[in-house]
């Protein structure tokens, strides 16, 4: 019985328009970066040092330019058969992403030397990385959205474990890599359920199926949709799929530390919330399926919160200390995503909390990452005693940054943490809205013990030479202008933060 | 086509067997041959499927080329080391390790009994697979077709993958002094 004929050469399906190629500008840009980036380390007739680093540079630069032109002209562009859109909220994240990049590329050249690391590598891996989370947040399918998550992450295994001759990075990135395999296949189980049960893996497919189902969805299709989230909460760590973190950030270098805190939470969190809502979270879910999920991440996101502020309390080493800021910071995004349901913004805080959280850890991390010794010693609080006497400037601009992670005005953190807590508010999550802000109290004390140590203690031992180079300077500088503008005057983030929310 | 039930079950009952080997063989090696005997159970359960290439691509990839590969590399690492040990773990973890995978097993056996089967895929079927030119045609059209953005992502993947391993398993280069002040 032949229905009717298959008809699987499909050539216009090959074909991009020009808006397309347009759209996918900054994805070409950015490949083709790495592309000559790879060419131009393995040429012998001059040290590819200095070329990879400022062609790595240019390469973020021009996306980033590229990106910006198309979030002016504010177009919405499906590409390849809708496997992945370019719109606004994609764009937006592009550029998060690659100054994420840029950053750490910036931070790391005298580090790389310091710690007699090879160069070529770390750059073209770090924009391996962030192709792979810009393709998070632009695609709509869930193949391309396990191999964006792989492409991601499997670069960052090996930045993790860039210090081959350090145990610890050996130790941290072997961890991740074991940890993560088994989240992604997770995921992909997840993925292979929901194939199963809606016949596609195309994200606009399954809405439909979703919204066929009113009466309520099958079990199996519930259980693929947790497998995925997990896949998911494992990335942003969210409590009880934390236990990874503090091991692998205190192992992994520390610019390194700083791409995963700010690049692949908000990838994470951008392809989670993309996801999510593209299959119906909060409109088109039956009561009781959209109960379930709501009360099931109402739990994880109590449990992040508690447990990473209270557990970041008893830390000493900074680097541990950041990773369960990190986590509760989680909890808090968690707290946005729960919100944005019910509140008018929607998930415009979430965004905004990103870009805010983006900004200030990574400038944090630069500024640890001038202060560590060799082999990222040196970073436990009793080390940064009398900071300030030897570097003025820079313990001012780690002030601004754990002043702002406090949630403390004038800064980003506070006018990022103002929205999400408003809109749970909104969205009458007052029990939720409670625990959130006694928890941001606990984190003032262990963000402001920090401060006592750096300008209220006398120098221990000899001051070692700090890794101080005009790049990192440059990427400081920049990260606390940005912190304070965005808590000064946060109206401009919030609106181009709306503006992408409303594109997705 | 209909699956034979018998064949089915010998299969799935192979690939099960030969899983739960490959993590309590106390010996690397005979953990890497179980798994290429859960491999080819695999390629059975797709032949059963209809899905020949597929079937041929796993026994010639996964368990020909891949599994040889992690065979060496066990042989040149010499890994005798016991990997696993059930004896090791505290009694507790172990308790509640077992129950929560029951508890897990049993959700997924109440959630497939109560889901209705599969929605139809498409118009695949074998007879429309037949008539467009057989399975290798067809799969390979579609992904240059309509996935060819996955496939094209996969090779990126593997590009990343390969600069990984180099930078990983390069001999350490000895850097110019200059410019290190330690």
């Amino acid at each position: 019985m032949i229905m009717e004929p298959l008809k699987t050469i499909r050539p216009e399906l090959l074909q991009l328009t020009d808006p397309q190629l347009a759209a996918l500008l900054p994805y070409f840009v950015v490949f083709g970066g790495i592309a000559v980036v790879i060419i131009l380390s393995v040429v012998r007739f001059m040290k590819p040092k200095w070329p990879v680093f400022f062609l790595s540079l240019l390469t973020v630069g021009f996306g980033i330019g590229a990106a910006l032109g198309l979030l002016q002209e504010g177009a919405s562009e499906l590409v390849f058969n809708g496997m992945m859109v370019s719109d606004t909220y994609s764009n937006f994240f592009i550029i998060v992403f690659l100054a994420a990049a840029g950053f750490t590329i910036l931070s790391s050249f005298r580090y790389l030397d310091h710690e007699n690391l090879q160069h070529p590598e770390y750059y073209v891996l770090t924009l391996f990385s962030a192709l792979g989370m810009m393709l998070m947040a632009s695609s709509l399918d869930l193949i391309v959205l396990f191999i964006a998550l792989e492409l991601m992450s499997l670069a960052v295994y090996v930045l993790v474990g860039f210090r081959r001759a350090d145990r610890r990075s050996n130790e941290a990135a072997l961890k991740y890599f074991i940890l993560g395999s088994a989240a992604s296949a997770v995921l992909l189980y997840g993925a292979a359920l929901l194939y199963g049960m809606t016949g596609s893996t195309h994200i606009r497919d399954i809405l439909a199926f979703v919204q066929s189902h009113p009466a309520g969805l099958p079990p199996v299709y519930v259980l693929g949709a947790w497998l995925v989230i997990v896949g998911f909460l494992f990335k942003v760590a969210a409590v009880p799929f934390h236990m990874w973190m503090p091991d692998v950030y205190e192992g992994a270098p520390v610019p390194v530390t700083g791409f995963m805190t700010t690049g692949l939470k908000a990838a994470a969190f951008a392809g989670f919330v993309r996801v999510l809502l593209a299959t119906g979270y909060g409109k088109g879910l039956s009561e009781a399926v959209q109960a379930n999920f709501h009360d099931l991440l109402w739990v994880c996101a109590v449990l992040t919160m508690l447990v990473g502020n209270i557990v970041a309390l008893t830390q000493t080493n900074l680097k541990r200390m950041l990773a369960y800021s990190s986590i509760a910071h989680s909890g808090y995004l968690l707290v946005g995503m729960l919100a944005g349901p019910g509140s008018e913004q929607g998930y415009a805080p979430v965004v905004m909390y990103l870009v805010a959280y983006a900004v200030m850890n990574l400038g944090a991390f630069v500024v640890l990452t001038i202060i560590a010794d060799r082999g990222d010693s040196g970073l436990n609080l009793n080390d940064l005693s009398g900071l300030a006497r030897r570097h003025p400037w820079l313990s001012f601009a780690m002030g601004v940054f754990m002043f702002s992670m406090a949630g403390i005005p004038p800064t980003a953190g506070f006018a990022a943490k103002y929205l999400i807590f408003y809109s749970a508010i909104q969205a009458n999550e007052i029990s939720l809205v409670i625990i959130a802000v006694l928890c941001s109290a606990i984190s003032v004390y262990y963000y402001l013990r920090v401060l006592v140590y750096i300008y209220m203690r006398d120098p221990v031992g000899s001051p070692a030479a700090s890794r101080m180079s005009v790049w990192s300077v440059a990427a400081v500088t920049v990260m606390v202008v940005l912190t304070l503008q965005i808590g000064i005057l946060p109206a401009k983030m919030v609106s181009a933060a709306r503006k992408a929310v409303t594109s997705l | 086509m209909e699956i034979s039930p018998i064949f089915f079950y010998l299969f799935a009952g192979v690939a099960l067997a030969a899983s739960a080997m490959v993590i309590l063989k106390r010996n690397p090696v005979a953990s890497a041959f179980s798994l290429v005997m859960v491999f080819f159970a695999f390629a059975g359960i797709y032949a059963l499927l209809d899905a020949h290439l597929i079937a041929a691509i796993q026994i010639l990839v996964y368990a020909g080329a891949i599994m040889v590969l992690f065979l060496f590399v066990i042989m040149l690492l010499s890994a005798d080391v016991p990997s696993f040990d059930l004896r090791r773990a505290h009694p507790v973890a172990r308790a509640v390790g077992g129950v929560l995978s029951l508890v897990l097993f049993g959700f997924f056996v109440w959630a497939f009994k109560n889901s209705p089967s599969p929605a139809p895929l498409g118009n695949f079927t074998a007879e429309n697979i037949e008539a467009a030119g057989g399975n290798s045609r067809v799969l390979s059209e579609l992904m240059f077709s309509e996935y060819i953005l996955p496939f094209e992502l996969t090779s990126v993947l593997l590009l990343a993958a390969i600069i990984g391993a180099v930078a990983i398993a390069k001999r350490k280069q000895s850097l110019p002094t200059e410019g290190r002040r330690k």
